[in-house]
């Protein structure tokens, strides 16, 4: 493989993963909360979610699968359709970001500063004040910019509660 | 407010790498690889007690293009387990179908917890989610590497292996539960991704039980077929692209295969 060709790859699939995650970065309310429905969703739980994102008329499946806690953690593994993990990021009860897990396709920077402020404006309880952000039925959340949008749905809700040690930060593979 | 603007730079930027630059059709090899291996691929067959690695494998790669190449059909239900050690001590799982018709039809369904259909051919790949009680087809970005993710998984379905040897070192071990083919990419940056996969197949070559992707680190995916059918004659509209035929109709099919 060249780096030409390992350069494409990685930016493709990170241009997608950016795009599904730009809209919470770019307008942050940080002191707002997102009026929209109360969410269903158990405090201490394993989350699966499918999204599809639309960008310029092309459309690109995506899965996650998060771990929240009552005490306000969350842990999100992003994944394309078939399994590569593409992102692990930790949000801490304090609401700290610890990337821990990255790839070639998704660095630590953008995990970051993207992947991390989506999953907080969707999932933080209470989530991040974004107008782009609608929840039009339980469970179903559309993300609508200029360039793109995203429909991610939880599909699976497993309640239960989760090891402290998910959201420990100290327990990290390398980036 | 000037991090607000380079997060929309940047993602404004990202967008045009995404929509130009792919039309690359040699970088998009690339792509194909990585999610042809992440399907299919996995390390792990060292640490499996009782395996003897076959020291000429090209004898057990012929007799299984042999038995593979009078198939001509094959109906596979599957459980798909995801293994995030990190995130939970139990596999997200995930379950569906795998059907593929020769010469080079494939439909790969997913049907809990989510519902989705990818189909593909030589020519031409669709997908489709089940969105508000109906079907939709979406309008695929990157359908080439789609398209080549499974014209491979035909490959691997005809016992094609030898086709694959470009890409990958092919390896295989036994045990008296399985017959295990390691695919390990030649190219190293592949590699680092995705380190290996294995296929697992009954001792005498008949079924593939399971394909296991291991990651770097303890993650893997692994994906275990059950209710293996050959030999079925899909119902018209199986592979349909733009309206593909209700799996019910499918399966009451394959229940009457002879």
């Amino acid at each position: 493989m060249s780096n030409d060709e390992a350069r494409l790859a990685n930016f493709v699939l990170l241009g997608a993963l950016l795009l599904m995650m730009a809209g919470c970065a770019s307008s942050p309310q940080h002191a707002e909360h997102l009026a929209r429905p109360d969410w269903t969703f158990p405090g201490d739980a394993r989350i699966t979610e499918r999204a599809i994102l639309t960008a310029r008329g092309k459309e690109y499946p995506l899965n996650g699968f998060l771990a929240c806690s009552q005490t306000g953690g969350l842990r999100l593994v992003v994944t394309e359709s078939f399994g590569q993990v593409l992102a692990d990021v930790l949000v801490n009860p304090e609401g700290h970001v610890f990337v821990m897990r990255s790839s070639r396709i998704l660095r630590p920077g953008w995990i970051r500063r993207y992947v991390a402020r989506d999953l907080q404006c969707i999932f933080a309880h209470p989530p991040l004040a974004d107008p782009s952000v609608t929840m039009p039925e339980t469970n179903h959340f559309v993300i609508q910019r200029p360039w793109y949008s995203l429909d991610l749905r939880v599909v699976q809700v497993e309640p239960g509660p989760q090891p402290g040690n998910r959201f420990d930060p100290n327990r990290r593979e390398a980036p | 407010m000037r991090h607000n603007a380079r997060a929309t730079n940047g993602a404004a930027s990202a967008v045009r790498g995404l929509f130009l630059e792919t039309h690359c059709g040699k970088r998009l090899k690339l792509l194909s690889q990585v999610l042809f291996v992440s399907m299919f691929f996995f390390r792990a067959v060292a640490a499996e007690s009782g395996l003897t690695t076959v020291t000429n494998p090209q004898p057990i790669l012929d007799d299984l293009q042999r038995k593979m190449s009078s198939v001509t059909s094959v109906f596979l239900e599957f459980t798909q387990e995801r293994h995030y050690q990190a995130l939970s001590d139990a596999p997200f799982t995930s379950e569906g179908v795998m059907l593929i018709d020769r010469p080079d039809q494939i439909r790969w369904e997913t049907t809990s917890p989510f519902q989705s259909i990818l189909l593909g051919n030589q020519k031409s790949v669709a997908q489709f989610e089940f969105e508000n009680g109906k079907w939709k087809k979406l309008d695929l970005g990157l359908p080439e590497m789609l398209q080549r993710v499974m014209q491979q998984m035909a490959l691997m379905n005809q016992g094609k292996l030898d086709a694959l040897t470009a890409d990958y070192n092919v390896s295989v071990a036994t045990n008296s539960s399985f017959t295990i083919l390691t695919l390990i990419p030649k190219d190293a940056n592949v590699r680092s991704l995705l380190p290996s996969l294995e296929i697992r197949m009954l001792p005498d070559l008949s079924a593939t039980k399971e394909v296991v992707m291991h990651e770097n680190g303890t993650d893997f995916t692994r994906i275990i077929f059950r209710n293996e059918v050959r030999g079925v004659k899909f119902p018209a509209g199986t592979f349909d692209q733009s309206k593909p035929l209700d799996l019910a109709a499918i399966k009451a099919a394959v229940n009457h295969a002879p």
